[in-house]
């Protein structure tokens, strides 16, 4: 059985963690590629309908804000899993 | 929500509610001592503030570009936003005087607070349909009593 010294398994850690830590923002491109269909289709509703700009950009303010938390949770998981080994 | 139409009044109103939720936080760790976690979270919520106010601008450029534009436009500025948040996270996780999951939570909390808005707004509708329909029912039976 091949036994490793205690350097190449903090290492293969390390790696793993940094692996990880990119997987993890794979997470953070999703968002941004919603936010922008959203606003074409934002800018689309507006071009039909001028009158209801104001409920249009209320409705995307808060969809962009709800959106984005997946984007900043995989950022905040990605930090950890940088800093802390 | 009440304000949908006004953009303007609408960010007023979720600055204020988060705000409001964000005190209960700010209060217990300004009695417990925890000044890290204090300073960790100010630093979050002023962040995310700044963030909401930047993204409203954002967005009212947006409206005024053509479909295919406005589409890069959001999401080259979602990037610059998300690159904010990085640094904002490294920065609260190498300074010692902040706590990083204060920031982290600090960031959440409009997010948390525009989501509970929403809940709170749906469960009221759907309560007032409830007492709508038993008032309907109750009146139905009053005029089938009375006949």
């Amino acid at each position: 059985m091949v036994e490793f010294s205690p350097q190449v398994i903090d290492t293969i850690i390390r790696a793993a963690a940094l692996l990880g830590a990119g997987f993890a923002m794979i997470a953070g491109i999703g968002p941004g590629i919603g936010q922008g269909y959203a606003a074409g289709k934002a800018v689309e509703s507006v071009a039909r309908d001028p009158e209801a700009r104001g409920n249009i950009i209320t409705t995307m303010l808060l969809g962009q804000a709800v959106a984005e938390s997946t984007g900043i949770y995989s950022l905040v998981i990605a930090i950890v899993l940088i800093f802390t080994i | 929500m009440k304000y949908i139409n006004d953009p303007g009044r609408m960010q007023i109103e979720i600055i204020k509610k988060t705000y409001l939720i964000a005190s209960i936080p700010i209060l217990y760790s300004l009695i417990s001592g925890n000044f890290e976690s204090l300073l960790g979270f100010i630093f979050g919520l002023v962040i995310s503030t700044l963030i909401l106010r930047l993204r409203v601008i954002n967005i009212q450029k947006a409206l005024d570009m053509s479909e295919g534009k406005a589409e890069t436009f959001i999401r080259n500025r979602y990037f610059i936003e998300y690159g904010i948040y990085f640094v904002v996270l490294v920065v609260a996780r190498k300074n010692p005087s902040l706590n990083f999951l204060a920031t982290a939570v600090g960031l959440f909390m409009m997010k948390f607070t525009v989501i509970m808005w929403a809940i709170l707004d749906m469960a009221r509708g759907g309560l007032n349909k409830k007492l709508e329909e038993y008032k309907d029912l109750k009146d139905d039976k009053i005029e089938k009593g009375g006949k």
